[in-house]
């Protein structure tokens, strides 16, 4: 008789598993679920496998395994491509559900394995397309996930720029900058300053990465509105998304006053410089 | 793994895969050159006056590599952590008399968040892409991409709103709500594709010898694994098996390309993992790096061509001392070292003093004075302190651009008919570098 038939064994029943506190993880990976978290798993299930870019990215899969080997992320976390790609093919709601609370954050997005599956799966690809609807679903594990980006993702949306330089400071981001060698009593100059002294007028800012103009940071945050991407980042972070709307809106009244003052000037032009009212 | 043979294998079987699909086009250029003719689009062409150099990419193809009349499409990790990488392309472009357009009328790709957070979505990525590539076109300058990931992005973007009518359609929509148009360029082109076509330039303009340096090069993932038709190939470098750029312009400066086991893995900079789960870029970073570059091929520098990598490469190295790493091994950007060899200033012009590992025994292998350049940056930063102008690569913007992206002479679209071909030379002298 094999050793398995001796193990502690029983089926739980829905209710069982619903009245019943952690361990969460069962020995066979299924993973513990409350009922609001089987009908949002379902969902985002059905509108995994509604996607136009399921059907062009998952091409088919012989478990070769030849993605997982160049993997960086597989050296360093419990993933494998070759996971992904299995579960974004075959698997079911409670698969996919298990794979969203970490797993999809654990890919690296370079591509590698793209360029070694002979199938032509884009994998990358297709765990993007998993981490977007738990974004926009607001699953509880990915919103810790993103918890730390709150800083970038208002630059992003407002200017459209990842980071910026006063991130980099001596107690954060350390070994990031000027102050990396140890050297900052050498320089002794704030970092305004160690922005001045790049050649290039547009640069010399430690709120972003460059300054980016009004109009088009405005052209941008239209863009979000209008492919839901603020819609999106309402499901994450409602606070923030707040936050970033009322930043717009000052930068919309700040466009405008800004056209009276040069009205004279901009009277003269065409193009979206003329037509675009923020 | 992973050379020239090999991806072409790949992607020939994968052609037959996707041909299941009905959705995949070889060559999206001919494509686009059909859909300009139903009126769905245009064409951001390469003219003469951009003195286009032609390169052959994996399949042959050729792709025409503008080096003239430039519209810089910045990156941000670049701009905000390693300046000295914008910087050197600039100051190198005036070197050479090449014009360009430096504006703050760009946004990034936005394409390291969605790789690291996904908050973003095909349609707004491409809408991102195209918005720039508009604003590109109606300054009349071509567009070349800084980053890595602007590039790859860029690429699959391009591909996107070539073979998806529905996400063109609604780009295409948006765009209009803001006075813009759907204008594709001709090609999609990395700088250090520019760099390799100026070689020539490059070389003769060299002060400082590159023959003592042993350097190893890291391909950026994003350059040659996303859309790979697209990565600039050539016969004289690694026998045509490994994307020719930046390792081209390091032969062709005379520094020893030295080879290592782990070249194509990725960086480490996980997109996500550099900025909140650190332990993991700096542990690959090192261990399947920065190790084998040191260990394998006794490297003076490491060379790259993308942010990301720069990034990842240079500013995990500190904590390898916790492990015993007794060394740091410098990484630049491949302008920034051809900058360094054209005799730009290290401090002022390729702003080594950014970077975490210390470039000073790579500066003295080339001969540069690297302490009097330090002195003198120093004596610099003091005066900036005392209120004096900063030294600028090109003419500063004026303030009503703040604002507004103006027009500055430049080819505006046709009132009423959306986007036209360019009709007139923009006045000489805007955005042009100064001597
Ligand atoms: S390389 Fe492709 S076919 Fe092989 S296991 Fe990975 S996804 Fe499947
Ligand atoms: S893209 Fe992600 S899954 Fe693919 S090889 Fe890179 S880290 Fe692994």
């Amino acid at each position: 008789m094999s050793v398995v038939a001796h193990l502690p064994h029983r089926t739980l029943s829905l209710a069982d598993e619903e009245a019943s506190s952690p361990p969460a993880m069962e020995l066979t990976g299924r993973r513990r679920m409350s009922a609001a978290e089987r009908s949002l798993a379902e969902t985002i299930y059905q509108e995994f496998r509604a996607d136009p870019r399921h059907e062009e990215f998952v091409l088919g899969c012989l478990n070769c395994g030849e993605c997982t080997t160049g993997c960086p992320a597989a050296r360093f976390y419990d993933f494998s491509p070759r996971e992904m790609l299995q579960i974004a093919a075959n698997g079911d709601a409670t698969t996919l559900w298990d794979a969203l609370q970490e797993k999809i954050w654990s890919c690296c997005q370079c591509y590698t394995c793209n360029m070694r599956c002979r199938f032509g799966n884009d994998i990358a690809g297709i765990i993007s397309v998993m981490r977007e609807l738990s974004v926009r679903h607001g699953v509880e594990s990915t919103r810790r996930t993103l918890a730390p980006f709150g800083r970038s993702l208002t630059l992003l949306m407002t200017v459209g720029t990842q980071v910026s330089s006063d991130m980099i400071q001596p107690d954060f981001f350390r070994d990031w900058g000027p102050f990396a060698t140890g050297s900052d009593k050498a320089w002794d100059v704030s970092p305004e300053i160690m922005r001045k002294a790049i050649p290039i007028d547009v640069l010399q800012t430690t709120r972003s990465a460059w300054e980016v103009s009004v109009q088009t940071s405005l052209e941008l945050f239209r863009i979000y509105e209008e492919t839901g991407v603020l819609d999106m980042l309402r499901g994450l972070d409602p606070d923030l998304t707040e936050m970033l709307v009322d930043i717009i809106e000052e930068r919309r009244e700040e466009f405008r006053e800004a056209r009276e003052t040069h009205r004279a000037r901009l009277e003269t032009m065409r193009g979206p410089v003329a037509t675009f009212q923020g | 793994m992973l050379s020239a043979s090999e991806i072409r294998k790949v992607m020939e079987e994968r052609t037959q895969h996707q041909k299941g699909t009905g959705k995949k086009v070889v060559d999206v250029r001919e494509e686009m050159e059909r859909l300009e003719e139903k009126g769905e689009l245009l064409i951001h062409r390469i003219r003469p006056e951009n003195r286009p150099v032609p390169m052959q990419t994996l399949f042959g193809w050729t792709k025409r590599i503008p080096t003239d009349r430039l519209w810089h499409h910045k990156s941000c990790g670049q701009c905000g952590n390693i300046p000295g990488y914008p910087s050197a392309l600039l100051w190198i472009m005036n070197e050479t008399g090449r014009t360009y357009l430096n504006e703050p009328h760009q946004t990034s790709c936005t394409a390291w968040n969605y790789h690291g957070t996904a908050t973003s979505n095909p349609v707004a990525l491409a809408a991102v892409a195209a918005r720039n590539f508009h604003r590109a076109y109606e300054t009349d300058h071509f567009p070349l991409i800084h980053c890595g990931t602007s590039f790859g992005d860029y690429k699959e973007m391009r591909k996107l709103l070539v073979e998806n009518a529905d996400v063109r359609h609604k780009v295409r929509a948006i765009l209009r709500k803001m006075g813009r148009d759907l204008v594709l360029p001709e090609e999609i082109v990395h700088y250090s594709e520019w760099v390799q076509a100026m070689a020539p330039e490059i070389v003769a303009r060299k002060k400082f010898d590159l023959g003592p340096v042993v350097a190893t090069v890291h391909e950026p993932c994003h350059y040659y694994k996303m859309i790979p038709e697209d990565a600039i190939y050539d016969d004289r470098v690694y026998g045509g098996q490994r994307p020719a750029v930046p390792t081209g312009i390091l032969l062709a400066l005379g520094a020893r390309v030295a080879d290592y086991s782990t070249w194509y893995d990725c960086c480490g900079f996980g997109f996500r993992h550099i900025l909140s789960e650190r332990e993991f870029s700096r542990s690959f970073a090192n261990l399947r790096k920065i190790r084998p570059m040191v260990e394998e091929a006794h490297a003076d520098v490491a060379i790259t061509s993308d942010t990301g990598c720069v990034t990842t490469l240079d500013k995990s190295q500190w904590i390898g001392k916790a492990h015993g790493q007794a060394y740091m091994l410098p990484v630049l950007a491949d302008v920034q070292l051809a900058a360094l060899a054209m005799g730009a200033h290290p401090y002022k012009i390729v702003q080594v003093h950014w970077h975490a590992a210390p470039v000073d025994r790579l500066l003295e292998k080339m001969g540069i004075d690297g302490a009097a350049a330090k002195a003198e940056f120093l004596e610099y930063l003091q005066a900036l302190k005392s209120g004096r102008a900063p030294e600028l690569l090109h003419t500063p913007h004026e303030e009503i651009e703040q604002y507004f992206a103006i027009n500055k002479g430049q080819v505006l679209p046709e009132e009423g008919t959306g986007a036209s071909p360019p009709t007139t030379e923009p006045p000489a002298g805007v955005g042009r570098a100064l001597p």
